[in-house]
């Protein structure tokens, strides 16, 4: 397959040469990674009593992280599933952004599982013996198919690069690379007949890729929504928890591409109106996203049952900061800031995404937690740290290991494959001089 | 614990009961209780019985391995039998048919127990007096009403004297304990009767065991009958293991049903991307091939 | 306390046997059995005849039929498949007199010592109870409710915790998987975590067993039994038998029966004329534990204040209307 030769100049750099600014951003990377490999070592060996969670809070800094991270995958869903579906032309260069950061997210969220699990030696025992009854067990199976669905669909719009990677004889790396392009090519030469069997499995696994996430965001939302907890046992859980992943997957998407473009110089590609066009989304899905919460909250505060009262007065009183932070200025301030033609700069439009998406870590921060530290029962302990969370280190470690994760996997992918699709961007120029 | 037919406790220590600790090094003597009841159950088995327990922080604790010496007799005692004590604190000693019983000028047993005491703890003996009694239950349905009749005679010199004025109680037992019905008090005739409550649960057929009791009794000592009958409504409980709910081992059936649909959807269409992928792969082999022969 | 009634059933005796010996696993065998077959408790098994010599713990010389021998894994596994079923044609019901809880906590003693619990690892806990500041404060001891819907076994995803025919819920610690799902789903916060290991001394021979789940195991779930070994043998579950209160009343429902270990009622009755009632009934998990209302107190409830370290003390200090 041939494909222009200045875009794969300007989209293959990162293959062909290593800077050192890579590598130690990958040590640095790598040395936080440790800390958090020696955190769970610690954990292992004295047992969960070096986290901050207790009888009360059995859930915390983890299963935050795991909720949030498997909303991150929502992006890939969205933009290169949505929008693929309605055939957007402007989703383009951002489209493999999109895929990676679902699959990466993916694969990094249920590692939180194991770390919050006690007998990470019986984890095989979800397979061994299983019950359907359990959301736990639907979440494993929806997970794992989602992951090899999202893996499949990444595939099948990897193949036309692949096949342009193989085809390019100027293209320095080392011979196991080429040799890889050649076999994950599958021999693809882009004939008509080819192109139609992919485009077609294409848009199936995009269709695909969306429902299979709604479910999995669903069944996440359900582990804690068929419990009777104050504050969980709500029926919205499902459709909300859905709409904060995408939320939070898109304030993702916007703050990779902001990186992406500055170190890897794509300033041609990805443009200010991709930056206005996926910031737009962010505001559309925040408005529902406030809606739901606001709905949610509403009926709580409302409504007199007590233990809900009683949660709600924690939120408005120990959590009060925090609570204003996750649902007032992380959903407001990314609005405001898109809504106004003269705030959208890419800058501004990034600042609102990092807000948005570390408002929506607090808010699930703010699910999670408060709900745990108000059980029907009061908790009558002597123990401080029986009564409110607080997380330690070990978690912290864990939880920032898991965010390097994050990085090292894109950057690992980024020396692999290119982080802008050429064969979508060749298609996009097709079509441009056709018009 | 058990009520006390007579207590004989012998106090030479007037220290405080809380500061009592077995073995302690000091000499702090334990005061022991010492109990005897007489039993006679429904096979008109005999035995006497001993309880050792000493009182520590207001708690009744049981003294286990200690050895207790039952007498027959008020002036001039006969050894029975030494019994220690099990992990209760308990010594029991069967009368058998055997055994010749002394009766004293009243016609009633005497029996006494001796613990002898030892470095920590002090001596002990207690001693009552029995007398025989016969005690006979009787279930009859009268006009659909259940009815118990009890009847208690002693012997006077070979003839049957019946017992009257004194409490027999009425029992059901139960898993753990002795459920009461009623407590009837003989009449002259030495008789009682009572109505068995229609709403009583017995076993899966209705089995249950009816007891009429002596409790305790100055005279007679505790003194059982007892008789099983199916008057009870019978009770079948038992989850069956084709129940399909939330919390048992096999999910409800929509639930099978619904995941199955979902992961078939989903699957099926995976499959199909993947067969893409094949077709893709054999095409561009045969291409592959095409190209070689021209 | 009543003559107590024969109830030696088939099953408890064969277990016990089973248990018993359970001890033997560590026998030396003289007639070069390996050390790790013991005893098989099937006595209807035809026997070939064939006599083998142990050597028990205690030092004793002992001879068993050959076809009694059985590997020790198999032990284990049949005390699991017993303590799985429940006993039969049960049904366990606690019902718990709050107008006679004066906080003494016996009942949390006897169940700490006799699943050799650690010290923050309570089974059975006390709280102090304020339901509105127009209402009066309550002792209220929280066993596990042993629900008739119980959302921690539904969530389960391993079948770690089930619930047996007699209405008994319990933890199998040898399959959890530490998920911790089952905490959050009991509204009651019933069940405890082994944060760390438990440390505890295992009577030597102690075979695992869920009906005492001793001994705990870090990252597992522990929670109250009803002392499913004790009614096994036909014995009250250890905090009813040590209230000197007579707080807890325990019993086969099926029976209509239950006793607090001094006096037997008829289970009816006395939720009848007490107004029994269960704990958040709204929430329809169907709990098996039933409270009398505190009306007629015997004791002020101040007096569980009295005698108590100030640690326990401590607990209850911010104890009030919610």
């Amino acid at each position: 397959m041939k494909a222009d030769r200045k875009l794969i100049q300007d989209l293959t750099p990162e293959i062909e040469n290593t800077s050192i600014t890579w590598y130690i951003t990958f040590i640095i990377l790598f040395g936080i990674f440790a800390t958090g490999v020696y955190g769970l070592y610690q954990q292992i060996d004295k047992g969960h009593i070096v986290t901050g969670m207790r009888d009360n809070v059995v859930w915390g800094f983890y299963i935050v992280n795991f909720i949030f991270f498997m909303g991150l995958s929502y992006s890939g869903a969205l933009i290169s599933g949505v929008l693929h579906l309605f055939n957007t032309g402007w989703r383009k260069p951002i489209i493999r952004i999109a895929e990676l950061i679902t699959i990466i997210s993916l694969i990094i969220g249920p590692f939180f599982i194991f770390f919050c699990i006690g007998r990470l030696d019986r984890l095989y025992y979800l397979f061994l013996y299983p019950r359907i009854q359990s959301p736990i067990t639907w979440d494993v199976i929806a997970i794992m198919t989602d992951l090899v669905g999202c893996f499949l669909y990444l595939y099948l719009s990897f193949i036309e690069d692949f096949a342009i990677l193989r085809d390019y004889p100027d293209l320095k790396v080392a011979p196991w690379k080429k040799k890889l392009y050649k076999t994950l090519s599958l021999g693809f030469t882009g004939t008509e007949k080819q192109m139609k069997i992919l485009n077609n499995a294409r848009t199936v696994m995009a269709a695909m890729v969306i429902a299979i996430a709604i479910i999995v965001y669903s069944v996440l939302a359900w582990i804690f929504g068929v419990t009777l907890q104050p504050g969980w046992h709500s029926t919205i859980f499902g459709p909300y928890f859905v709409i904060a992943a995408v939320f939070s997957g898109t304030g993702l998407l916007i703050i990779l591409m902001w990186i992406f473009r500055k170190i890897y110089h794509l300033e041609a590609y990805i443009t200010k109106r991709h930056f206005v066009n996926v910031g737009v989304l962010l505001t559309v899905i925040a408005a529902f996203y406030g809606y739901f919460t606001f709905s949610d909250y509403l009926t709580k505060w409302y409504g007199s049952i007590k233990m809900d009262s009683i949660l709600i007065d924690k939120l408005f009183t120990d959590y009060y900061s925090l609570f204003i932070f996750a649902n007032y200025i992380g959903i407001l301030l990314p609005c405001i800031i898109i809504a106004f033609p003269r705030f959208r700069t890419i800058p501004n439009i990034t600042i609102a995404a990092v807000i948005a998406v570390t408002a929506l870590w607090v808010n699930r921060y703010i699910i999670v937690i408060p709900t745990l530290e108000t059980p029907f029962l009061p908790i009558q302990d002597v123990r401080p740290d029986w009564i409110t969370y607080s997380p330690t280190w070990v978690e912290w470690s864990l939880t920032l290991a898991g965010v390097s994760v994050f990085a090292m996997l894109f950057m690992l992918v980024s020396k692999i494959a290119p982080i802008i699709s050429i064969s979508e961007m060749q298609e996009q120029d097709e079509n441009e001089l056709l018009n | 614990m058990k009520k006390k037919v007579v207590f004989a406790i012998l106090c030479l220590s007037l220290l405080p009961l809380s500061s009592f600790q077995l073995f302690s090094q000091e000499v702090t003597l334990i005061t022991p209780y010492i109990s005897l009841q007489y039993f006679k159950n429904t096979d008109d088995q005999r035995y006497v019985q001993t309880t050792l327990t000493y009182s520590s922080n207001r708690m009744e604790l049981p003294l286990p391995g200690m050895e207790v010496t039952f007498f027959n007799g008020g002036d001039k005692k006969e050894t029975l039998a030494s019994i220690v004590t099990d992990n209760k604190g308990v010594a029991r000693f069967e009368l058998t048919k055997e055994l010749s019983l002394k009766s004293n000028s009243d016609g009633m047993w005497v029996f006494s127990s001796e613990f002898k005491g030892n470095d920590s703890i002090e001596a002990a003996t207690v001693e009552i007096t029995v007398k025989d009694v016969r005690l006979e239950l009787a279930l009859a349905v009268v006009d659909t009403v259940k009815m118990i009749t009890v009847k208690a005679f002693t012997d006077d010199n070979g003839s049957e004297k019946p017992v009257s004025g004194e409490t027999v109680k009425i029992y059901v037992p139960r898993m753990f304990s002795l459920l009461p019905i009623s407590e009837l008090t003989l009449d002259d005739s030495g008789t009682a009767t009572v109505e068995f409550p229609s709403d009583m649960p017995g076993d899966t057929v209705g089995k249950l065991a009816i007891i009429a009791k002596f409790e305790e009794n100055a005279t007679f000592g505790n003194v059982e009958k007892r008789e099983n009958i199916a008057w009870g409504v019978p009770t079948d409980y038992s989850i069956p293991k084709s129940h399909r709910a939330l919390w048992t081992k096999t999910a409800p059936k929509w639930m099978i049903y619904t995941l199955s649909v979902l992961l078939a959807g989903v699957w099926g269409h995976y499959l199909f991307a993947f067969i893409s992928l094949i077709k893709i792969n054999l095409d561009a082999k045969r291409k592959a091939k095409e190209e070689y022969r021209v | 306390m009543k003559e107590k009634v024969e109830n030696e059933s088939d099953g408890a005796s064969r277990r016990n046997f089973l248990k018993k010996v359970g001890v033997g696993v560590g026998a030396i065998s003289v007639a070069g059995i390996a050390g790790s077959t013991i005893l098989k408790g099937n006595a209807a098994n035809a026997k070939s005849g064939k006599k083998i010599k142990l050597l028990s713990p205690d030092g004793k010389l002992v001879e068993v039929d050959q076809d009694d021998i059985k590997p020790a894994g198999e032990i284990v596994a049949d005390l699991k498949t017993e303590a799985r079923a429940g006993l039969h044609n049960r049904k366990f019901s606690m019902v718990i007199d709050l107008a006679r809880c004066k906080n003494a906590r016996k009942c949390v003693e006897a169940c700490q010592e006799g699943h050799l619990l650690p010290k923050d690892h309570e089974w059975l806990k006390l709280y102090l109870l304020q339901d509105d500041n127009l209402t009066s404060k309550y002792w209220f001891p929280r066993p596990c409710f042993h629900c008739d819907k119980p959302m921690c076994v539904s969530v389960c995803p391993v079948g770690a915790t089930f619930k047996r025919s007699d209405g008994i819920v319990l933890v199998d610690n040898q399959r959890c998987i530490g998920c911790k799902f089952c905490m959050t789903g009991c509204p009651f916060s019933a069940r405890v975590f082994n944060w760390k290991d438990p440390e505890v001394t295992v009577p030597e021979g102690h075979v695992y067993d869920p009906e005492t789940n001793i001994p705990a195991l870090e990252g597992t779930v522990g929670k109250c039994v009803f002392c499913a070994d004790k009614l096994r043998i036909g014995e009250l579950p250890r905090c009813v038998s040590a209230c000197p209160m007579g707080v807890i009343y325990f019993g086969d429902i099926l029976e209509d029966t239950v006793t607090n270990g001094n006096e037997t009622v008829r289970f009816s009755k006395l939720i009848s004329d007490r107004a029994g009632y269960r704990y958040r009934e709204e929430l329809g998990t169907l709990p098996s534990v039933f409270y009398l209302p505190p009306t007629q107190r015997m004791f002020p409830v101040e007096s569980g204040l009295e005698d108590t370290d100030e640690s326990i003390k401590g607990r209850y200090k911010n104890a009030g209307p919610r």
